[in-house]
């Protein structure tokens, strides 16, 4: 029971401990920008010792998440030229920045039925750097900074428009989030859910599937490479049947406990209704090393020092074998979550706590008590019947 | 007449020598092969959809609940059934009849549920589990009394054990060839085609059986006419409601751990292969491996478990620790990542250690002469267990995950550890016999034992095999009726060498 409170105890000053206050502006400093085509959130979460420092841009079309760590006194302007952001100027130097963008749709032949997505299968790419974001949906305020913005995907080899449709969600305190896969999401990360809604299939493809193209940037030492971790929990009641987490790290979280991630569970969804029956799998291809795209928010960020920045890539694919491939449901979501620190781990919740606690122990209780009572009753019959004896 | 007619038999079987005779070894023989074939296809389509579970969830798309509405929907008819499908056989159909009605009604059920699955209507598929689990647990019935009629007072333990064994059997099989089944049809049909076609090939077991069936039918037929036999009807009706009135506590007790400690079992199976392929990485070949050791251990234990409670008694330890391990192999599979074949294999040897121990228990806590009433109680209730909880375990799984279903399994199994408790606790307070050995179960009956007595109740026991229930414990259910105490106490100790038979048998219906 000790150990119960005290589990209880750390459990909550940990997660208020983790507490950020949030400031979230979007388009800040900028005039000229009309406010659902142009879309740049900053969000200045100050913590106790630290302050993270989060951009998320769809100004340069590459939707683009940086994450940058500084003192207490740090902090950001941005200076625009119209509604284009062209320089970031910080009061101090951050300390450590982590910086990922989605630059390419990328349609692939999967042969092999795997999910998988292999170099050598016939491949379709879809740059992002002429998508148009428009801004659906935001929310900002002392609890929660949100926006969700889709963007159309067109191909002259099929009818309708794609749409791609992204929504990231800062909520400064740990918690699981709402829908499945029920990510851990803290004050340090946000919650990033990406759909790929209508975007059909080209011709001359009969096995699509699509994957998501990511490139991954942080003022770690360019030599050095982002870590790919699976780790197994034993508590899958966030995310049914999903055993599995997965984490990017840099090379600084690897070696050093602090640095940028993105943690996600391996599966991902057919269904607006997400459910274990609408679920499917999320692929991590290898990291391969690349470069900034020439007019984007990386380039834009790191420009003072491009040739410190460790750069990788990687594909994120969907699908199983059997599942009739994208064009089945024309539909994907998936999700993760991007922050700094080290990435939450998920405990066992109260209820199962209580579950075996019970279970335990009433048992134990009752098996206690009744051992008592048969010796008792055996003892006293003992005693009646040496009295018995004696008597005779 | 029972005893009139066995003296026919032997005289008939003195006078013979020819393989063909129905009293000949080597004809009874063919005929226990028949037997054992007659379950197979029953026992070997009732797991088909937890043997192609991630198939039925990637060409079918139904989610867990879905799937699990497929086992729910088999115990449901059974719940009333297994008060009523011996007594139609002995009202009305007699046993050969029956038991090709029984088995159409199966191999109906079973195709219908294929081309449910070969559409892709879910709704014709919950029919078609329906319909075969109307068959399924009255089959078991009809073949019971196949077995007591062709074998009664010579190999009939042993009889009832291999037919047991041979039906688990079944079970095993199926999760060892579906998967290859699968992927051979695989090649020539595609989404949930494949998997009606497959379940079309797994119906055809029921095929197989109901052949055996009419093969039997016929042999038995003949023997009829051969031997003069009669087939005997049981007088008594097989239920009595108010039987319940007179139940004491420990019989409650019992039937409280006949339904919990099951629900971790039969819907564990069930929906276990996911299980194991998801937190354990299996592919689905070895997901079914593991998945089928449970009856396998089973099928390969129980007669050691059963003799090994014949020598030592204590059934209420027995099954104490039965639920421990249970309870361990749960926690293993639950909390950590150890190899499931040592969860699952600790959880078969603790389900066959139970079976062996607990079912016994109810004929030594009921009269024999409701010991009907009381079987068919704890079969009632526990496929009502059965049909609701599936159901819930389904919506378990698909809403809170493995590990919520795995506390579930444990929630179960601790309320079974307390009745067991529960029942240490009764039974050493009114100095019962449920937890002696069998020397001390000896000492207590021993003042009342006459010779003759037990000549006579065994004769009785032996040829009222053919009741309705014919469970070997309630063989005696008749014969009970106008027993005395004194007599009661000796068929305590008479039934106990048997509880091999008795809990196999007993638990076949609601596998």
């Amino acid at each position: 029971m000790l150990y119960f409170v005290l589990f209880i105890t750390s459990f909550v000053c940990y997660s208020n401990a983790l507490d950020r206050k949030i400031f979230a502006k979007l388009n800040p400093g900028c005039d000229e920008c009309s406010n659902n085509a142009t879309t740049l959130v900053y969000i200045r979460s100050e913590g106790n010792a630290d302050v993270i420092h989060q951009i998320w841009d769809f100004t340069k079309h590459l939707p683009t998440i940086v994450l940058c760590v500084g003192s207490l006194n740090s902090s950001l302007e941005i200076n625009w030229e119209r509604s284009e952001p062209v320089k970031f100027v910080w009061s101090e130097k951050p300390w450590y920045s982590f910086a990922t963008a989605i630059d390419k749709l990328c349609e692939y032949e999967d042969l092999h039925d795997t999910g998988y997505i292999d170099p050598h299968y016939p491949q379709r790419e879809y740059n992002l750097d002429g998508v148009s974001w428009v801004l659906d949906e935001s929310i900002f305020t002392d609890s929660e900074a949100m926006v969700h913005v889709s963007g159309k995907i067109h191909n002259r080899h099929r009818k309708r428009d794609g749409i791609v449709s992204i929504k990231l969600d800062l909520l400064p305190f740990k918690d699981y989030a709402v829908e499945l896969p029920h990510l851990v999401h803290t004050a340090n990360s946000t919650l990033i859910d990406v759909s790929l809604v209508n975007l059909t299939t080209s011709r001359g493809f009969n096995a699509s599937r699509y994957a998501l193209h990511f490139l991954l940037a942080s003022t770690d030492y360019p030599a050095d490479t982002m870590h790919y971790t699976m780790r197994k929990s034993l508590d899958d009641e966030h995310t049914p049947g999903v055993f599995e987490i997965i984490e990017i790290k840099t090379p600084s979280l690897y070696n050093n406990n602090q640095g940028g991630y993105l943690q996600f569970r391996p599966v991902g969804y057919t269904a607006p209704e997400r459910n274990v029956a609408s679920s499917t799998v999320a692929h991590v291809s290898q990291f391969n090393r690349t470069v900034m795209p020439f007019d984007s928010t990386l380039r834009l960020f790191f420009r003072d020092s491009p040739s410190m920045i460790l750069i990788q890539d990687m594909f994120v694919s969907f699908g199983d074998s059997g599942d009739g491939f994208y064009k089945q449901h024309n539909y994907t979501a998936w999700s993760f979550t991007m922050g700094y620190g080290s990435p939450p781990v998920e405990g066992f919740s109260l209820f199962v706590i209580l579950i075996i606690s019970i279970g335990l122990g009433v048992p134990i209780v009752l098996a206690l008590s009744g051992v008592t009572f048969v010796l008792f009753r055996r003892y006293r019959q003992t005693n009646s019947r040496t009295r018995f004896t004696n008597e005779d | 007449m029972e005893n009139s007619e066995s003296i026919t038999a032997r005289a008939n079987m003195e006078n013979t020598t020819s393989c063909c005779h129905p009293a000949h070894r080597v004809h009874r023989f063919i005929a226990l092969i028949l037997m054992c074939f007659l379950c197979f296809g029953s026992y070997f389509c009732y797991d088909t959809p937890g043997a192609l579970a991630d198939n039925f969830k990637g060409d079918s798309h139904l989610n867990t609940s879905q799937f699990a509405l497929l086992y729910s929907i088999y115990s449901w008819p059974n719940v009333v059934l297994c008060f009523i499908g011996g007594y139609l056989i002995d009202r009305y159909f007699g046993v050969r009849l029956g038991t090709i009605i029984y088995m159409s009604i199966l191999f109906v059920g079973a195709v219908l549920f294929a081309f449910g699955v070969y559409i892709d209507k879910f709704w014709l598929m919950i029919l078609g589990r329906f319909i075969f689990g109307i068959g399924g647990e009255s089959l078991q019935v009809a073949v019971n009394n196949y077995v007591v009629l062709w074998f009664k007072g010579k190999e009939l333990n042993m009889v009832f054990g291999l037919q047991l064994s041979f039906s688990r059997f079944g079970s095993t099989v199926n999760f060892w060839v579906m998967e290859p089944i699968y992927h051979w049809v695989a090649n020539y049909y595609g989404g949930y085609e494949r998997l009606g076609v497959t379940l079309f090939i797994a119906s055809m077991t029921c095929l197989g059986s109901l052949i055996c069936g009419l093969l039997l039918g016929w042999m038995d037929h003949r023997a009829e006419k051969i031997l003069d036999r009669r087939e005997e009807h049981a007088n008594d009706p097989p239920f009595r409601m108010l039987d319940i009135l007179n139940f004491k506590a420990v019989f409650w007790l019992v039937s409280v751990i006949c339904v919990a400690y099951y629900l971790a079992i039969f819907p564990f199976i069930a929906l276990g292969k996911l299980f194991f392929e998801r937190k354990f990485d299996f592919n689905p070949q070895d997901a079914n491996t593991v998945n089928s050791m449970v009856y396998f251990l089973s099928a390969a234990l129980s007669p050691f478990f059963g003799i090994l409670i014949d020598k030592t008694g204590r059934n209420v330890t027995w099954v104490i620790l039965s639920i421990i391990t249970t309870i361990g192999s749960h926690f293993l599979l639950a909390f950590t990542f150890v190899n499931p074949y040592v969860g699952v294999m600790s959880l078969g040897i603790s389900y066959s250690l139970l079976a062996s121990g607990l079912w016994p228990l109810v004929a030594m806590i009921v009269p024999e002469s409701q010991l009907g009433t009381a079987y068919g109680i704890c079969q009632a209730v526990q496929n009502l267990g059965l049909a609701t909880v599936i159901i819930l375990a389904g919506v378990i799984v698909d809403k809170f995950g493995y590990l919520m279903l795995e506390m579930f399994f444990l929630g179960c199994l601790f309320i079974a550890l307390i009745a067991a408790v529960l029942i240490y606790i009764l039974d050493s307070a009114n100095s019962g016999v449920l937890n002696l050995s069998p020397s001390e179960r000896e000492a207590l009956k021993m003042p009342t034992v006459r010779t003759d007595e037990r000549a006579n109740l065994l004769d009785h026991a032996e040829s009222s095999d053919a009741d309705e229930e014919v469970r070997p414990s309630e063989d005696e259910r008749d014969s009970g009726l106008t027993q005395s105490d004194r007599i009661r106490s000796r068929y305590i100790a008479q039934i106990l060498p048997n509880t091999n038979i008795p809990d196999r048998q007993r638990l076949t219906p609601s596998i």
